[in-house]
């Protein structure tokens, strides 16, 4: 304990190191039906960024609004659902037990002898800044400003071979902005109910209640 | 009551969960206690050795925590309360028992001994009482008909999704509509969701169309509602009533877990006659009392079952039983999952799964799942996706309406309630004395017809 527990800001996290642990945005094309991984106004092998939208690089299909707000949507309540799926790890790393029972000790292991500290596998802070990710992708500032993470890495099989320069980011966002902001609502409706985000005063100050 | 349904989701607290799986066990001893004349005394810590036979209340959970898939009469334990046996679980020996139906998540009384240590030896599993039936005054049933009589009361209950899983063809609902308006005519409709459900194999493929006959096309999922299928809906007769109750699975609703908000009717921009209840809800349509949960218990509960004639009963009866006995609409836990095979590399323990959908269950919550005031409803309607029935069990009527379409377009089913209206004169009310004087039960098993018709 001490000092390895000490921990930066939440807010002060870099997008990078906070998004780490979330995973991509699959869109499927609807024409053609190959999937691939959305990474915001970036480069790819597999999808542009045009001045009408989205476009398939395989079979040059333009998605509508729809059809990435629906994909979207439902990215979002699977990962919501595989949260409530409410699995459990045990932090003892010679147990390691992995179960949705749940003890009337909530956090006691309930293998035999076993004296480790159950937690959710999926937490509410890893749900929060996967939210948080698909919110980022449509940020029209954070896609011109080129802060998001990358989706690939040099070296990956599917690093893009050409590349986006800044300026025609900028204008592509710009022209695009109708469309992410229809994304980012998508998003904020999950946000809006996403108890992470409020803090409650309530609890922090009951000793102060008679 | 709808209120506290609104609180925010996606915070799960293990502590808050735990307390309430405490509470659960808890909540059943002293009910165990009174009914069977019992005395403190009699109860015992099951998971320690001991050479009398003694009472023990607790959960049902298997033998091991990662068991999955199905149990079998030998892998089951029993989960003890905190102050039962400090949370301890035993393994259940049940040679001796002949008869039973047991599922993960249900409490259950137990008569037994432990006298090894190793495991709790049965010898009788006591059955829970059923909870009482609701009742009126003669003033209440008088008011409510207000002399009228003979007017029998017509409910349709539907269940979707409402759109083939191939296309998002709304022809059947637009049909509907119309049959309701011109020949069915009933007083109030009880419509469960999804409306739009999220794990549509069209939403994945994101093979949206474009709808014909609107001006502007829908952006969202919430847009595709409002422009498309809210207008369908509005036009049902403003005489009727419309109780619109959600599923998890729908895209409608921010509040993705079991127990689940209401819809906000105004953003969903429908008419004054359609009112909005969280899932599950309880409400009264004249005196009777409706149960209405949406997660498919039907579905979810992977009963162990022993002897003949437990096994040789309809499932559904024996279900229904369970819910009531249990006294909430999904007693099952852990809640099911749905999930999906994507890949096995080619050593074979090695699979990857893809989770599709679940029951989404808030576990610290799951109070506002129980029945209201430990009465059971006179009807109770849990939708599932297997066969459509109506049955009467101990007295309560229990209906699956069946979904709407079903995945591959074919047809589906609807549920039509007829409900003779309460005399207390024609005999068919049960008068009752209570220290608030005499009361009525409501016999409504014995007043109503259910048919399951063809949309």
């Amino acid at each position: 304990n001490g000092i390895d527990t000490l921990q930066p800001l939440e807010t002060t996290v870099a997008d990078i190191e906070r998004f780490k642990d979330s995973s991509a945005l699959e869109l499927t094309c609807p024409n053609c039906a190959n999937k691939f991984l959305f990474g915001g106004i970036i480069a790819s092998n597999f999808y542009t960024m045009c001045y009408n939208g989205l476009q398939c690089k395989n079979c040059e299909h333009i998605f509508s609004p729809l059809q990435i707000t629906s994909q979207l949507e439902r990215c979002i309540r699977s990962h919501i659902s595989l949260y409530y799926a409410g699995w459990l790890v045990c932090d003892d790393k010679t147990c390691g037990t992995v179960t949705r029972q749940i003890s009337v000790f909530g956090k006691r292991c309930l293998s035999d002898g076993c004296t480790g500290v159950m937690r959710y596998k999926y937490s509410d802070k890893k749900l929060y800044n996967q939210l948080l990710y698909f919110d980022s992708l449509f940020d029209c500032e954070k896609n011109k400003n080129q802060l998001l993470k990358p989706l690939y890495h040099s070296g990956d099989i599917d690093y893009p071979i050409s590349s986006l320069n800044e300026s025609s980011i900028k204008v592509l966002s710009e022209q695009n902005r109708d469309l992410f902001e229809t994304n980012r609502s998508v998003v904020q409706k999950y946000l809006s109910d996403c108890a992470r985000r409020y803090v409650d005063l309530g609890s922090i100050f009951e000793f102060m209640r008679e | 009551e709808p209120k506290k349904y609104r609180f925010r989701t996606m915070r799960q607290n293990l502590v808050e969960s735990a307390d309430y799986l405490d509470d659960q066990i808890e909540s059943f001893v002293p009910i165990v206690q009174e009914h069977y004349q019992l005395s403190k005394d009699d109860f015992g810590d099951p998971t320690i050795q001991s050479q009398s036979e003694i009472y023990a209340v607790g959960r049902i959970v298997p033998d091991s925590p990662t068991t999955e898939g199905f149990l079998n009469p030998e892998s089951l334990a029993l989960e003890t309360s905190r102050i039962s046996g400090i949370g301890r679980r035993i393994s259940l020996n049940l040679t001796e028992v002949n008869d039973f139906s047991l599922f993960c998540g249900q409490i259950v009384a137990l008569k037994g001994k432990n006298v090894s240590g190793d495991y709790f030896l049965v010898t009788e599993i006591l059955s829970l009482p059923y909870p009482n039936s609701p009742v009126s005054t003669t003033e209440d049933i008088q008011k409510l008909y207000n002399g009228k009589t003979d007017r029998t009361s017509k409910i349709i209950v539907t269940s979707g999704p409402y759109t083939p899983a191939t296309s998002f063809d709304l022809t059947y609902l637009a049909e509907f509509v119309d049959k309701v308006n011109t020949s069915i005519k009933p007083h109030a409709i009880v419509m469960f969701g999804p409306f739009i459900d999220v794990t549509n194999p069209l939403i994945a493929s994101g093979n949206l169309p474009n709808f014909p006959n609107v001006k502007v096309q829908p952006k969202t999922l919430d847009e595709v509602f409002s422009k498309v299928i809210a207008p369908i809906l509005s036009q049902i007769n403003s005489k009727i009533q419309v109780v619109l109750i959600p599923s998890t699975r729908d895209a409608l609703t921010k509040h993705a877990a079991y127990p689940q908000d209401s819809f906000n009717r105004n953003i969903l921009q429908l008419p004054k006659n359609f009112k909005c209840f969280a899932n599950p809800a309880t409400f009264q349509i004249n005196e009777s009392f409706f149960g209405c949960s949406n997660v498919d218990v039907f579905k979810d509960m992977k009963e162990v079952t022993k002897g003949g004639t437990i096994t040789l009963r309809n499932r559904f009866d024996r279900i229904s039983e369970h819910v009531l006995n249990q006294r909430r609409f999904y007693p099952v836990f852990p809640g099911g999952i749905k999930k999906k095979l994507i890949s096995s590399s080619d050593s074979k323990d090695k699979k990857i799964y893809e989770h599709l959908s679940g029951a989404d269950l808030e576990v610290a919550y799951l109070g506002l799942t129980e029945f209201v005031s430990s009465f059971t409803p006179d009807v109770m309607i849990i939708p599932s996706e297997l066969q459509q029935f109506a049955r009467v069990i101990q007295n309560v009527i229990v209906i699956n309406p069946g979904v709407f379409v079903k995945a591959t377009g074919v047809r589906g089913s609807y549920a039509q309630l007829s409900i003779l209206p309460a005399n207390i004169d024609d005999g068919k009310l049960t008068k009752v004395e209570s220290p608030d004087g005499e009361v009525y039960l409501h016999n409504v098993w014995k007043r109503a017809r259910v048919d399951l018709i063809t949309i």
